[in-house]
Formats: C-alpha cells, sequence, structure tokens
C-alpha cells in the first residue's frame, strides 16, 4: 500500500475554489470564509462595527509541511502487566515489519500497551470495555516491588539523537499517578506536551489492540464518523458548520425577539391609563410600526404644553412674586399717595395757577410796559414789579414742578402695584381631568384682579396684602396638586416609557439580526452542499485504500466491500460500509464472521495509521490474526508486509500463524517470541523458522553443560525431532498449497499425522499410509547418517541417545535442509 | 528402559530447574526443553508401574498403556496421566501455528506428573 493518503488539496483551498464560482452575496462568503477561520473571526464578520473583511486569510496559518517521521527503536517495561524484572523490545528503527510472538499471558501485550500508554498517556482508555476495571487495578506488576517504568524510545527520520518517552511510577502509585517526561541525549527533561502529539496521537492512533479491532466496525457507528471526519482534516468543515449552527440558533432567537415580547408591551399598554398608550397602541399594531414614534411616545408623547400632562406642568410652574414684594410695592403707592394728597391745596397747589397768572401779566407787561394793572386797575406795572414778579414766576414754578412728579410717581406706583401679578392664566380654566380643583385659584385670581382693577388706592392699600395672600395660597396649593399629579403620572408612564424604548431598540435589532440570519442561512446550506463534495472527494482515496486492504484480506470471504460513504449528521451521524454478502447488497455487518470483522477493522485502521500527515511512521498492532481464517491470515501477512516498506509495522501475535504465513510466502519479518518464566520473568528471543529455532535449541542444549548428561540427551532428541517435524510440515503444506489445496485441509493432514513416520511419509510420499517406506528412502535418498538421524529423533525421546548430541544435531541439520532446499537456501 | 541415568524424581527435579531458574544456555528455549523434560518422566513413571504391575504393557505404545491404566489404577489417576500426556505431547510436537507451552501450563504437568509418580509408586492395585 502506498504511504500516503491522497490529499486532494486541504478542505480549505477545496472550498475557497467552490467558493470563488459560487456566486454568493460577499455578506454570505465573508461568513463562509469567517467560519472555517474560527469563533473569532466569525464573531468579527458578524459584528456590523467590525472589520468587512476577515483580517486572517485563510490557508495563510498552515504550513503544510510534512512532519518528520518517527520510528520506535525500543519499548522497555519494568513492573508492568506481565512483566516483572526490566525487559526490552528492541526494534529496527526503519521501515519493516516486526513480529512478537507470545502465548496469551507471556507478557507480550504489556509491551503493546506499554507503548501506547507511554505515548498517549491516557489511562482513560484502559476502563473501556474489554480492558476494564481488572486491568486499572492490575497494571502494576505483582512481581515487582519497587518502581514501575515504561521508557519508549524514538528516532525522528533524518535527525539525530533517540527520543526517550517515559513513565514512572511510584511503588504505591495510581496508574495515573505517573512521572511523565521526554529525555533526549545530552538536554534536559521536558514535558511529554512539549512533543506536541497529543492531537497526531488521537488522529492517526498508531496502536489498534485486538478489542479495538472489533470496536472500529461494531463500536458506536459516529464515533467511527468522527475518527473518519478527523483524518479526512473534514473536522475544520464541521467546525464550520457547528460555528454557524451557534450563530443561528442564536439569531434565530434574537431576529424573533421583538416580535416575541410585543404582546407583554401590548398587555403593559391596555392596562394602562395614559392616553399616550393608546397612541402607542395604534402605532404598535401596525405590522412595520414606526419605531421614532415609539420612541416620541415614550420620552414625553405630544410637543410641550399639550395635553393634560402639558397643562399640569404649566400649573405646576406658575409663579407669583413674594407677600414682601406685594406688601413693598402697595407700600411706595400709598406713602406716594400721601405726598400727592399734601401737596394738592397747598400755595405750591395754587402756584401753579399764580405763576400761570404771572407769566400772562409780564406777557402782557413786555408789550405794554408802565401801564395800571389790567387786573385790577390799581398798581403800575413797571420794571420793579416786573422783577418782583419774575422771582415769583421762578418760585412758583418749582412748587408746581415738584406737584407734577408727584402725580406722575403716583402712577407709577399704582402701576406697578396693578401689574405685580399677570392676568390669570389659561391654563387655570382648561381641562384638568377632574384629578385638581382650580376654582379657588381661578376665585382668587378674580379678587385680584378686581381689586388692581377697578379698586381705588386706598381700596388697594387696604386690601391688597389680604387678597394676596389668599392668592398665594390658593396657588400654592393648586400648584402642588398640579406637580403632584404630573409627579404620579410619570412615575407611573416611566416603566412604560422603558419598555417602549427598549422594545423599539430591540425591534431594531431583531431586524438587523434578520438580515444576518438570512446570511447565515444562505452560508449554512452552501457550506453543507459543498461540505458533501468536499467530503466525498477526501475520503475517495482512503475509501479507495479500505477497499484495497479488504480485497486482500478477505480472501475466501464472500463478503465485498463497496464504497465507503459518511452519511447523516448530528446524532445520525455514521459511516456507511456498503457491504455485499454473496451478491446481495445492503447486507447488516452482522452477517461479518468475527474475523471478516477485525479484517474490516484493519481495512478502517490502516489508511488513517499510514497517512502522510501523520508524524509517526509506525504502527503497533496487538493481536490481529485472532479469529481469522489461514486464507485471511495470508491475505494479512501480505498486506502488512506491503505496509511495512514504508511504515516500521509492529505486530503481537499469540500465535505461529502469522510468522508461518510469512516464512511460507517469504515475506521478510523479524520475529520475536516471548516467554515469561514464572514470577513475571519475561525473555524475548529472536525467532527464525521454526525448523532453524529447534535446531539452535538442540545445538545449545546439546553444549549446556549444567544439565545432566541423560537430560540433555532427552531434550535434543525431542528438538532435533520437532525440527524434522517442522521441516516435513513445511514441505507438506507449500507443495499441497501451491497445488490449489485449501488450507483446512492441508492443516486437516497435518494435524492427522500423528508420528514421526507418518509426517515423514507425508513429506516423501505425500501419503501418510507409506510410514514402512520412510527408512529405506531416507536411507537410499539422503543416506545413512540422515536415517540415523530420524531414528535418533524418534527413539531419543524414549530412550537415552548414546551416541554424540552435536553430531546428532548436525545429521538432524543436514537432513532438514534436504528435505526443503528452498526455505534452506534462504 | 529406566535402567540407565536419571530417576523420574531426577528428571522432575531438572525440569522444575528451567522452570524456576535461569540455566545458562536455555534462555527463550527452557520450554519445550521442560516438556521434554516432564514427558519422559511421565513415560518413565508408567514404565516403573508396569514392570511391577504388568510388564508387557511396557512394550506397548503410550496409548494402548493409557487406555490400560484405568483398570489397573484407578479412574482418577488413569485420568490424570491421560490429561498431562495430551498436553506434554501436544507441547512437544511441532505443530503450526503453536508457540512454546506456557510457565503455567508448564507447572500444571509437572505437579500432574509428581502427583502420579507419587501415586503409582503406592503400588495400590485396585481391581
Amino acid at each position: 500500500m502506498a504511504a500516503s493518503l491522497g490529499k486532494g488539496g486541504s478542505v480549505e483551498e477545496l472550498i475557497l475554489e467552490r467558493l470563488d464560482h459560487s456566486g454568493l452575496p460577499a455578506d454570505v462568503a465573508d461568513l463562509v470564509v469567517a467560519s472555517l477561520l474560527g469563533d473569532d473571526d466569525l464573531a468579527d464578520a458578524l459584528n456590523p462595527e467590525g472589520p468587512k473583511q476577515p483580517v486572517r486569510q485563510l490557508g495563510a496559518q498552515k504550513a503544510s509541511e510534512q512532519p518528520a517521521g518517527t520510528y520506535l527503536q525500543s519499548i522497555t517495561v519494568e513492573g508492568f502487566r506481565g512483566i516483572g524484572r526490566e525487559s526490552a523490545l528492541r526494534l529496527l528503527p526503519g521501515p519493516g515489519l516486526t513480529l512478537v510472538a507470545g502465548r496469551n499471558g507471556s507478557g507480550k501485550s504489556s509491551f503493546a500497551e506499554a507503548a501506547e500508554l507511554a505515548l498517549t498517556g491516557d489511562d482513560k482508555r484502559w476502563s473501556m470495555p474489554g480492558r476494564g476495571v481488572v486491568w486499572r487495578a492490575g497494571w502494576h506488576n505483582l512481581h515487582t516491588a519497587g518502581n514501575s517504568r515504561i521508557a519508549v524510545a524514538l528516532m525522528a527520520d533524518g535527525q539525530p539523537g533517540v527520543i526517550t518517552v517515559e513513565r514512572v511510577w511510584q511503588p504505591s502509585a495510581r496508574l495515573e499517578d505517573a512521572a511523565v517526561f521526554v529525555q533526549e541525549p545530552g538536554k534536559s527533561r521536558r514535558p511529554l506536551e512539549s512533543l506536541g502529539w497529543a492531537r497526531p496521537l488521537e488522529l492517526y492512533r498508531p496502536f489498534l489492540s485486538y478489542s479495538e479491532l472489533g470496536a472500529l466496525v461494531a463500536g458506536r457507528p459516529s464515533d467511527m464518523y468522527d475518527a473518519l471526519q478527523a483524518i479526512l482534516g473534514l473536522d475544520q468543515l464541521i467546525e464550520a458548520e457547528r460555528r454557524l449552527a451557534d450563530v443561528r440558533m442564536r439569531f434565530d432567537e434574537s431576529s424573533k425577539s421583538a416580535a416575541r415580547a410585543l404582546p407583554t408591551l401590548l398587555e403593559q399598554l391596555r392596562n394602562h391609563p395614559d392616553e399616550r398608550a393608546r397612541q402607542a397602541e395604534a402605532v404598535l399594531r401596525l405590522r412595520l410600526p414606526d419605531l421614532a414614534a415609539v420612541e416620541a411616545l415614550a420620552v414625553g408623547g405630544k410637543a410641550d404644553g399639550e395635553g393634560l400632562v402639558g397643562s399640569l406642568q404649566q400649573i405646576a410652574s406658575i409663579r407669583l412674586p413674594t407677600a414682601e414684594m406685594v406688601r413693598a410695592a402697595v407700600a411706595r403707592m400709598s406713602a406716594i399717595d400721601r405726598k400727592v394728597a399734601e401737596l394738592a391745596g397747598t400755595p405750591a397747589a395754587d402756584a401753579r395757577r399764580v405763576a400761570g397768572l404771572l407769566k400772562t401779566a409780564l406777557a402782557h407787561f413786555a408789550d405794554h410796559p408802565g401801564q395800571p394793572c389790567p387786573v385790577c386797575g390799581g398798581n403800575m406795572l413797571d420794571e420793579t414789579w416786573a422783577t418782583g414778579a419774575r422771582a415769583v414766576v421762578t418760585r412758583l414754578s418749582k412748587a408746581a414742578r415738584d406737584a407734577d412728579d408727584a402725580h406722575a410717581e403716583l402712577e407709577a406706583a399704582t402701576r406697578a402695584v396693578r401689574h405685580l401679578i399677570p392676568a390669570e392664566p389659561g391654563v387655570l380654566s382648561a381641562d384638568l381631568g377632574g384629578e385638581i380643583d382650580p376654582a379657588a385659584a381661578r376665585d382668587s385670581w378674580q379678587r385680584w384682579a378686581t381689586l388692581v382693577d377697578a379698586g381705588t388706592i386706598q381700596q388697594l392699600a387696604a386690601d391688597a396684602d389680604g387678597v394676596f395672600t389668599s392668592l398665594a395660597a390658593a396657588i400654592g396649593q393648586i400648584r402642588d396638586d398640579a406637580a403632584r399629579v404630573v409627579e404620579r403620572r410619570m412615575d407611573a408612564w416611566r416603566p412604560v416609557a422603558a419598555a417602549l424604548t427598549s422594545w423599539a431598540d430591540l425591534a431594531r435589532a431583531s431586524h438587523r439580526d434578520a438580515t444576518t440570519l438570512g446570511h447565515v442561512k444562505k452560508a449554512m446550506s452552501w457550506l453543507r452542499d459543498t461540505g458533501k463534495e468536499v467530503r466525498n472527494a477526501r475520503l475517495a482515496p482512503f475509501a479507495e485504500k479500505s477497499a484495497r486492504v479488504w480485497e486482500m484480506l478477505r480472501q475466501e470471504s464472500n463478503v465485498e466491500l463497496g464504497p465507503i460513504r459518511l452519511e447523516g449528521a448530528a446524532t445520525q451521524r455514521r459511516v456507511s460500509l456498503d457491504v455485499t454478502v454473496d451478491g446481495v447488497p445492503g447486507a447488516a455487518l452482522g452477517v461479518m464472521s468475527q474475523g471478516e470483522l477485525h479484517a474490516l477493522g484493519l481495512a478502517l485502521f490502516l489508511p488513517r495509521a499510514t497517512a502522510s500527515d501523520s508524524p509517526f511512521r509506525f504502527l503497533v498492532i496487538d493481536d490481529p490474526v485472532q479469529s481469522m481464517d489461514p486464507a485471511k491470515v495470508d491475505g494479512l501477512a501480505r498486506l502488512l508486509s506491503e505496509v511495512a516498506r514504508d511504515r516500521q509495522v509492529i505486530v503481537f501475535t499469540h500465535d505461529d500463524r502469522l510468522p508461518e504465513a510469512l516464512r511460507r510466502l517469504q515475506l521478510p519479518a523479524t520475529v520475536w517470541e516471548v516467554v515469561r518464566r514464572e514470577h513475571s520473568v519475561v525473555e524475548l528471543k529472536k525467532n527464525d523458522d521454526p525448523v532453524t529455532r529447534y535446531l539452535d535449541d538442540a545445538r545449545a542444549l546439546a553444549l549446556t553443560r549444567d544439565l545432566p548428561e541423560q537430560a540433555r540427551a532427552v531434550v535434543v532428541a525431542g528438538f532435533c525431532r520437532n525440527a524434522l517435524e517442522a521441516a516435513s510440515h513445511e514441505v507438506v503444506r507449500a507443495r499441497r498449497l501451491a497445488a490449489g489445496a485449501r488450507h483446512a485441509d492441508v492443516e486437516r493432514a497435518l494435524g492427522d499425522a500423528h508420528t514421526l513416520h507418518q509426517v515423514f511419509a507425508l513429506a516423501l510420499f505425500d501419503d501418510a499410509a507409506r510410514g514402512d517406506q520412510v527408512s529405506p528412502r531416507l536411507q537410499s535418498k539422503y543416506g545413512q547418517s540422515a536415517a540415523h538421524a530420524f531414528q535418533a529423533a524418534k527413539t531419543g525421546t524414549h530412550e537415552t541417545y548414546r551416541g554424540d548430541l552435536v553430531r546428532l544435531v548436525d545429521d538432524a541439520a543436514r537432513l532438514a535442509a534436504a528435505l526443503r532446499p528452498r526455505l534452506a537456501a534462504r | 528402559m529406566t535402567a540407565d541415568g536419571m530417576t523420574t524424581r531426577e528428571l522432575l527435579g531438572e525440569a522444575d530447574l528451567l522452570l524456576t531458574t535461569v540455566v545458562p544456555g536455555t534462555r527463550g528455549r527452557w520450554p519445550r526443553a521442560c516438556a521434554w523434560l516432564i514427558r519422559l518422566a511421565l513415560e518413565q513413571t508408567l514404565d516403573v508401574y508396569w514392570a511391577r504391575v504388568l510388564p508387557q504393557a511396557a512394550e506397548c505404545g503410550m496409548r494402548p498403556q493409557l487406555l490400560l491404566l484405568p483398570a489397573y489404577a484407578g479412574k482418577d489417576i488413569a485420568e490424570q496421566a491421560r490429561e498431562a500426556w495430551m498436553g506434554l505431547a501436544r507441547a512437544t510436537h511441532h505443530h503450526v501455528y503453536e508457540l512454546a507451552p506456557t510457565a503455567a501450563e508448564l507447572r500444571s504437568w509437572h505437579q500432574a506428573v509428581t502427583q502420579l509418580d507419587a501415586d503409582l509408586a503406592c503400588g495400590q492395585q485396585l481391581d
């Protein structure tokens, strides 16, 4: 399988490209871009005062550089799960296939789990079904008293140095209480987060366990959907859609809020006595209310001075002079009057007349000097008389002016009193709504008016104070009353005014929001439609890979895997697997066997874990072989070895089926066998093909001086026998499978061959019944030593072999090599 | 067949050594070696028993011996012997796809054969 998941452009690029040709209005297109950028950008785009264009440009923050590929170099485990004393699995940090085989309970899975836990630190994962509480409680190895420790050493492609991620627990610590750190040679420890792998680990999950394999397909459909979304980079799209959906909900709400608040407001108005309420009701019942009119009503109704409130406000603002002012004016008038009265009838009063008479006489004298007085006919009017008369005129004229001044003064003082108080304001006769009575005020005012209009100065002087005092009292009263009523009405109106004002604001906002809502809806609908196209465009290469994986794994399965699709949305989202059984489409996954489900799980896992964007160049797969039939195992062997061309593939397996398939198909792989002693002592041993391994074992034991002679003889013979059995099996299997036999049939034939004779008869003659011909054939075809090795292997496990043990192993090795020349040549 | 070499008990002792300690040169290969030793111990136990009880039975293969055993040693002992043998035979033959026996399996066979050796040595002949 090619390593990279074809990208076909980033999601952003795909969307922008389509946006250019969408013909969407600029406002809507801006929303689409902003929704892809993030919450803040979207908020800015929605803010009417905000910048019109998103500040950030899509794609600007992406440096689409491929991360350095990371390979595993070793997994070291101590006191964790099935492993007690420190044990390390050493790996070649580069592409290639490594198998770790071990019986269940051998501790092999502890390595897989340690690697995953060390890197992900996600101890929550361990509580998932299939791992369970027992796991959480029993993670600490029972045979370890000291610290527990897991460490993963990694090497990044093209970078020197080993990165070690380590997790250490104190003896009584809980699983989640580990000390975690990253260590590079010559550098100080740093936190795991500094690697920035949290997100990639989630996205590309290079770890797959047996229980997950099933869960991948059988788990919640939405989980698979989410996993695929994320891996395809579609989460950005999802986020954008979510952002718009949130916004739409908000705007949907706010665009309706004015209409929603209207009935309450109308109810409030209906029950209000103020006449402005009637007017407001009338305005608000229109389909598109005039909001300015509503606000004008709120602040005061009609223009100033009109209406009842206006009248009352006028009354409340009536001002009178103070009693002192009135008293002073009247006193001044009286004083002047007295002065005038004093002047009247005094010589000063006659003066005017006499002065006039003398002025006339002087004029007469000027015309007729030296004549007797025409008035009395007595004295001569001469110069002497004239001089005297002129002095008298001057004196009398002054006295007359004084009298004139006093009159004028009196007139002014009287006018001042009359004008002290203006005419009765018209507002006192206006409709005052019955809440206040203006009668007393008007009456008092009338009396004052009558007094100043018709009264003599003496009457004014006598009554002004009393009349004014009662007027002032009446006006004071009505003014207070009016002010109180105004205050009361304002108090009653104030909440309504506030309600009207805020509703007007709300209505304006709602209107604006309704416009925005329209844009958001358009943006959403466009993004949804475009999302479908983009999704499929992104999914296609992934689905192709899955289909290809499935093709390799299905082998004899009658199940066909059609296109993979992402369907539904929200809680209904799921991955649709088009499964066809025996050509019947639409079959449920339930018809698939466990092995098929696991194969399907792998088909979905591998494209994800091998995505080119992943920084991980390794995959750890725990026991994919369980419940697979032999044919599928062959497919798996081919598949893994193909993936291993450019990925480091580490597969943990509980039996020898996968190693056997790899050997038989001559696919390169490194095989480790994990063996666990009592007390959790775990040993790892390079595991070549079984024939070589048995012979190595035999040779090693032949040389061991720590075992008694007889024990050694038995064991060496036993291993030689195993080697010959294994070689024969290989020969039979290769021959029959090449001839087209079914795996199951071949295995049955081998299983039925119990004795070494039968096994060799199968290998030599392809017929288990020809056991009696085995020895002669070995003798003739492979020579004396071959026949001897065969015989020793057969009886040596019961009877002590007396010959040279090393020689026996050599003979057995030669025989095994002769039996399988093709394999021995490797 | 047991005239020379080790006794059943010695064989079991060696097997125990492989199981519990690290014997040089047996790293990773001790499980099958251990199985071979326990298997031989089982064969030997039966050989000794038959020599006393029914000499001609020792000449037969293991299957006939196990078929005869209930009649001579009782059902329980025979059942124990049969189970141990099945496990050991499987572990000591090359079986495709199968890995070496586990420590736990070896321990249980070891115990079964030790018990069997003791039971059969009591010489209780039930008929």
